[in-house]
């Protein structure tokens, strides 16, 4: 395995919080970054994007591999290689609203 | 995978009957969905490792006046070479939405606020596809229920119900130290909200053609940030949790969290009286749309589960909430003597 550099596409694993809900994403663009990814994933996973006040609701990707969140400005074709595991992990509140 | 062969809508009306407007139903359907699968596999009708099967919202039309008219919609699940298996839910389904509708319709003077309103719900034939994914080749991956089998029977000998048990909840027992141990963080952040996620087994009982939840443990949630009205989850708490699960090594699966209440905190700043508090409706079973955001985000399978320390100016206790019929509600639950590595 090496870094995307040279491909266009690149294939990767996503799992929410649990790791109940797992999904193969076959084509993850090597130009786009980790924050389109995730953006783009989220519907098809069917996490919600918008918290209870309609502000967006932040997901960070864990990338399994290195142990670390990846920044949502990394490139994919950067940052990323085929078949990593991505863990997207929520910042939320639970609370009296 | 979900279809939507039918485009429902709202239409709402106001206190003297006008017209206020209509609104297409963008409704979340996950939590139907989930819950219709689990309850299905509960039964053995649907595999238990099933987990990207067809699945369609079906409108059920309303007796006397027909299509488009509709007093529920079914979620219907297909199996290859067996008749479809499905479950019927009302139109109170809606409710959630008409809200956000109304408050929409508040805004442009078709409701006052404040207003009665009624709703009813139509649909029509849509698109039978769902909507066209921009790029992304996406599969659903995701691993069937990761079920253990033990019996039901050596868990209820040893358990004592607390709240009301509802057939339609899976069974679950909690380690009475878990309880313990959420009772004592709670008053260690006296006055501040505070959580843990709570981790366990699913088992499968055979012979009695049940499925149920232990909760074996508690993990003190950590990166926390917490106010006596709000708990923050961050990234690294998870992360943490994470770490702990694997170095644990027994099997365990993420099944919900756990977080504390301080309503005498709320009542407090209220300057509620104590009668004021004894009848408050936030001392007992409250879980509020964050709480219910959090479930959603972080453990939206039907078998997840949220348990609250509702700590008042009298005593602690435990509510419990789950997803029944696709609504997070409360719940009753076992409470387990003693924790069990084997049933």
């Amino acid at each position: 395995m090496g870094k995307a550099e040279l491909t266009e596409e690149i294939e990767l694993e996503i799992s929410d919080v649990s790791g109940q809900k797992v999904f193969s994403v076959a084509n993850a663009p090597a130009a786009n970054t980790v924050g389109e990814l995730i953006n783009e994933v989220l519907p098809r996973m069917n996490l919600p994007r918008q918290n209870t006040s309609g502000a967006p609701l932040t997901y960070h990707a864990r990338l399994e591999r290195e142990g670390r969140h990846l920044h949502a400005s990394e490139r994919i074709g950067d940052a990323l290689e085929r078949r990593d595991k991505l863990t997207l992990q929520p910042n939320i509140d639970a609370g009296l609203c | 995978m979900l279809t939507f062969p039918y485009r429902f809508a709202l239409t709402l009306f106001a206190e003297d009957g006008t017209n206020a407007g209509t609104a297409l139903a963008q409704c979340d359907w996950e939590p139907v969905h989930e819950w219709t699968r689990l309850n299905f596999q509960r039964t053995g009708e649907l595999a238990p490792e099933l987990e990207d099967e067809s699945a369609s919202i079906l409108p059920i039309w309303e007796t006397k006046y027909g299509e488009p008219y509709c007093r529920g919609f079914r979620v219907e699940i297909a199996r290859p070479g067996r008749e479809p298996v499905g479950w019927d839910f009302p139109n109170t389904y809606f409710k959630e939405f008409a809200g956000t509708v109304a408050s929409v319709f508040v805004e442009q003077k078709k409701l006052r606020e404040g207003e009665v309103f009624t709703y009813i719900v139509v649909a029509h034939p849509g698109a039978t596809e769902p909507p066209a994914a921009a790029g992304l080749r996406v599969t659903n991956a995701s691993p069937g229920l990761p079920m253990q089998e033990g019996s039901i029977e050596t868990f209820l000998a040893r358990a004592r119900p607390e709240g009301v048990i509802d057939a339609d909840d899976l069974p679950v027992f909690v380690s009475a130290q878990v309880l313990e141990q959420a009772a004592a963080q709670t008053r260690a952040h006296k006055g501040t909200e505070t959580g843990s996620i709570l981790i366990g087994k699913l088992w499968r009982d055979l012979s009695a053609a049940e499925i149920f939840i232990e909760v074996t443990a508690q993990i003190p949630a950590e990166h926390t940030s917490g106010s006596n009205v709000k708990l923050t989850f961050t990234p690294e708490t998870w992360t943490a949790v994470d770490a702990a699960l694997r170095l644990r090594r027994r099997g365990e699966v993420y099944l919900g969290y756990f977080h504390s209440h301080p309503v005498f905190e709320w009542c407090r700043s209220k300057a509620c009286t104590p009668e004021a508090q004894r009848k408050c409706s936030l001392a007992r079973d409250f879980f509020s749309a964050d709480d219910k955001a959090v479930m959603r985000a972080a453990f939206p399978r039907a078998y997840s589960i949220a348990m609250v320390a509702n700590d008042t100016a009298f005593d602690l206790s435990f509510s419990m909430f789950g997803n029944r019929r696709g609504i997070t509600q409360p719940r009753g639950f076992y409470i387990l003597e003693d924790s069990s590595h084997g049933a």
